[in-house]
């Protein structure tokens, strides 16, 4: 390696060829470089094309595209139609986000229908995609579900969870404030304070409308309050004391706390009242591409999911619901109304 | 002959990962004898950052009261314990395995994008091109100055709301602001290397566009594939990213596990991630080397060098792969949904929000996000210096523990800068006082890792007699480094700080959330809600602000020349 020493060094031009006693050209390497360059880039552009030409003649489909995978359990006959659905569940999404075949199979099995689970992770998204019609029918939260039927008119509510009649949130605080369970939320306006994520309706929206039921700023708050993302970073947060108070939704704190992994320096302040929260929607293309009867025929597979059926079972715990219940679109005007108080729909 | 004759042969390799504005790598052509004396230009320069620096810890809080919080020690603990203990089970790594493939696929395929973009716009961009004509090309730079100063993240979340779930999102959110950055910095290379041939040509009564092609490219060819293979490791990352709103892959996996903290799983998806770039970051280099130092030609003939015809036949073909895992359908960058939901989008989006409270609230957020980039690339640049002597790969035989210390910094560095941004800003949180500095931090983290890299190849190509004299003078290894490395170091080195500086500018959109603030947290809230008139007052604030980076990086870099 020498040479390289040499050339790294920055020896005279003359000397890399002393060091090759064939005393080629310097210079002359350079040359297969550039045929070799611009072979490469013909090449390439014509492999390029060639895939692209192929993918467009629907020899394949994308990983990543709606039209992947149908479920294989659907009977999926040309008359039973496809439909295209999507959740974002807000606690332990990786587990209904990896299990989703459950979901699929179980709901195509029922509704006779090509049932297609596309995996989404963010709220907004999903807003957008069920506007675009990419998404029929979404598992949207309480606030989220009121800005895509907002944006997309037409748009039905077919059911919800026995517990989102009467969802709560939990306000906690970090053991070294001292604070003793309460109703008066007045008690945490002078601590450092998080939410969840900005358009989660447990982890942000109802909590927010409490405190200034109150008379709290739910934007005050030394230093401004922080958005966490999650339940379970609101959790952390609070017990490392960074942040010494939080809220999270109800069902994510009782899991934790039955499961022990509440960390020791958290301790419950105050439960909110109840309100709705998460339902699921439909998409008005989908009832005009699949019939009048498919909110009917949508409905009647989720309020017929039973706890007693082992496979019905399964499909209830990913979503950590008893059973599915009847749900109404003015369950939701509670949170309409708070949401306009509060900036987040238009 | 002086070292410059080196530093000219040098630029090409080091200027695309250094500087996209030429060549901070011993960029100096100066005069043979130096002049000692010092610069007014520099030392203003240099006051000048050192305010800022002071005014940005400020403004993070670190001179006004606490900003540790020991407490959360705990949870920063059971972060760490999970890069011990990653998430192993066959399920979770054959999940692991297809969205590997699926970021790759994304990531292979955007940067092919911006290759070819960038090689058919940088004509259009370089000096060349425009000769006297300076307004023309100040236009033209401009121009790619849109698609540049918005985050891959953004684009994609604005690609979503036109093309919905398809591939093509994620393909395009990395390839157009890479396309922009690879035309400038393509157009920069064109610009510094030799132009003899050209001229020559030009002179002989070819053509412009046959002088470009003859004259010009082959002289710039090492440096423009040199920095296409970067650009695939900063692909992968990017893809990553985007994989956190929701275009799949790793980076959606990631998303998930993190969302619940499950710190085992966001450390197999880092591990995972840390591979790939380990296979980007080797090709590269494979690469690099052979171009830079070709293999003597034996038996005086001129041989095809594997190391190349490989890379030349490997690459084009992930490219083609990648088009073909993903299915991108050309047509559906213009069929009537995507033109209908443009139309919507932009119907919604204009005119923009003015408004008294918005433009006050945008002021707030844009000291806020330029002093987390302060404070992010300052901590970068300390820490990329003190570790370059481990991150530079020695040119002479080591002991055994010394190139193992070397492996290790590397690696740790790889892991700094897979692990993205907003895990970072979540971690640090534990143990600081929300507020601008975990955000900053969070940011530093993540650009040290970038940076520590950067710079232990920027020192690599730097000359090294100067410290070899030294040496054989009998100076001490410490001397050698601080009178015959350093004085040739710092001008590369702040030139990469600076650079970083914008991109540091553009990623703050990715940690405001946690109190930090900034125009990231405005953005994020804009976008939840759909106010999308404020969202594009927010955007061109952004643009404009990274643009104003951009200038002021450049008239500093100018100076460091």
């Amino acid at each position: 390696m020498r040479g390289r020493d040499v050339a790294r060094s920055g020896g005279p031009e003359l000397e890399p060829s002393l060091q090759h006693p064939s005393s080629a050209p310097a210079s002359l390497p350079a040359a297969p470089t550039r045929r070799r360059l611009l072979a490469g880039l013909g090449a390439g552009l014509g492999a390029a094309a060639a895939a692209g030409a192929l993918a467009a003649c629907g020899g394949r489909t994308s990983p990543v595209s709606p039209a992947a995978d149908p479920s294989p359990a659907g009977p999926s006959a040309p008359s039973g139609g496809a439909l295209t659905i999507g959740a974002i569940p807000d606690q332990d999404p990786e587990v209904l986000q990896r299990l989703y075949g459950l979901v699929a199979d179980s709901m195509a099995e029922a509704t006779g229908l090509a049932v297609t689970y596309r995996p989404v992770t963010d709220y907004a998204a999903a807003v957008s995609l069920f506007r675009t019609g990419d998404l029929d029918l979404v598992w949207f939260g309480g606030l989220t579900g009121v800005q895509a039927r907002r944006q997309t008119p037409g748009a039905v509510v077919v059911a919800q969870r026995d517990i989102d009649e009467d969802f709560r949130s939990v306000f906690v605080v970090n053991e070294a404030t001292g604070l003793a369970p309460s109703e008066d939320l007045t008690e945490l306006a002078d601590l450092r304070f998080t939410y969840g994520s900005q358009t989660s309706t447990s982890g942000f929206l109802m909590p927010a409308s409490f405190l200034t039921e109150q008379g709290v700023d739910p934007r005050g708050f030394p230093g401004g309050p922080g958005y966490s993302g999650s339940h379970d970073a609101t959790l952390q947060l609070v017990a490392s004391g960074s942040y010494e108070a939080g809220v999270l939704n109800e069902q994510v704190w009782v899991a934790r706390s039955e499961a022990g992994e509440v960390d020791p320096a958290v301790r419950l302040f105050s439960r909110t009242p109840p309100y709705h929260d998460y339902h699921w929607l439909l998409g008005p293309d989908a009832v005009e591409r699949l019939g009048e009867d498919l909110p009917e025929r949508l409905q009647d597979y989720f309020l017929g999911l039973s706890a007693d059926d082992p496979d019905d079972a399964r499909v209830l715990e990913l979503f950590g619901a008893g059973s599915f219940v009847e749900a109404r679109a003015s369950d939701h005007a509670q949170i309409e109304a708070v949401g306009e108080q509060l900036g987040l729909l238009r | 002959m002086s070292a410059g004759s080196r530093a000219g042969a040098a630029a090409p390799v080091c200027a695309p990962v250094g500087a996209p504005d030429g060549a901070p790598a011993g960029g100096d052509a100066g005069p043979s004898v130096p002049r000692l004396r010092r610069s007014r230009a520099r030392w203003a320069w240099g006051v000048g950052a050192g305010v800022l620096l002071l005014w940005s810890l400020a403004g993070a809080g670190v001179f006004s009261g606490e900003v540790l919080n020991p407490a959360g020690a705990r949870q920063l603990a059971r972060f760490g314990a999970g890069a011990l203990a990653p998430d192993l089970s066959p399920d979770f790594l054959r999940l692991l395995l297809g969205s590997t493939l699926v970021t790759v696929a994304y990531a292979a395929l955007g940067a092919g994008l911006a290759v070819a973009a960038g090689a058919l716009g940088a004509p259009l961009l370089t000096r060349s091109s425009w000769g006297r004509r300076r307004t023309g090309r100040l236009l033209a730079r401009g121009a790619v100055a849109v698609p540049r100063g918005l985050h891959e993240a953004v684009w994609g979340l604005l690609l979503l709301n036109v093309l919905g779930l398809d591939p093509w999102v994620g393909v395009l959110a990395i390839a157009v602001p890479y396309g922009a950055v690879t035309a400038k910095v393509f157009a920069d290379l064109l610009d510094e290397a030799p132009r003899a041939a050209h001229d020559a040509l030009v002179a002989a009564g070819a053509g412009r566009t046959t002088a470009l092609l003859y004259g010009l490219w082959p002289q710039a060819a090492g440096g423009l594939l040199a920095y296409a293979f970067y650009r695939l490791e900063c692909a992968v990352r990017s893809a990553v990213v985007l994989g956190l709103i929701g275009a799949g892959g790793l980076g959606y996996q990631l998303s998930l596990s993190f969302t619940s903290l499950r710190w085992d799983q966001v450390w197999t998806c880092v591990y995972a991630l840390t591979a790939v770039c380990v296979a980007a970051v080797v090709a590269g280099r494979a690469v690099r080397r052979r171009i830079a130092d070709p293999p003597a030609p034996r038996g005086g003939r001129l041989r095809r060098d594997r190391v190349l015809v490989v890379a030349g036949v490997a690459v084009p073909a992930l490219v083609a792969w990648s088009a073909w895992y993903l299915a991108v359908s050309p047509a559906a960058l213009v069929d009537d949904r995507a033109r209908e939901q443009l139309a919507l989008l932009v119907s919604a989006a204009w005119p923009p929000d003015v408004s008294g409270p918005l433009l006050v609230a945008l002021a707030g957020a844009a000291v806020v996000t330029v002093q987390t980039s302060v404070v992010a690339v300052a901590l970068a640049t300390a820490g990329a210096v003190l570790l370059a002597g481990l991150t530079t790969r020695p040119a002479h035989r080591v002991a055994v523990p010394r190139a193992l210390a070397g492996v290790l910094v590397r690696t740790a560095l790889l892991v700094l800068r897979a692990v993205p941004p907003p895990v970072w800003a979540l971690v640090l949180l534990f143990v600081l006082r929300p507020g601008v500095l975990p955000g900053a931090l969070a940011l530093g983290v993540y650009t040290l890792g970038v940076m520590g890299r950067l710079t232990g190849e920027a020192l690599e190509e730097l000359d090294r007699r100067p410290a070899d004299a030294l040496t054989a003078l009998g100076a001490s290894g410490a001397a050698a480094r601080l009178y015959g490395v350093a004085p040739r170091a710092v001008g590369p080195v702040l030139a990469l700080a600076l650079y970083r500086w914008e991109v540091a500018v553009r990623d703050t959109v990715l940690v405001g959330l946690l109190g930090a603030g900034g125009l990231g947290a405005l953005l994020a809230l804009q976008l939840a809600v759909f106010d999308w008139p404020a969202v594009t007052t927010t955007l061109v604030v952004v643009v404009a602000l990274t643009l104003a980076v951009d200038l002021v990086s450049d008239r500093a870099r100018a100076v460091l020349r």
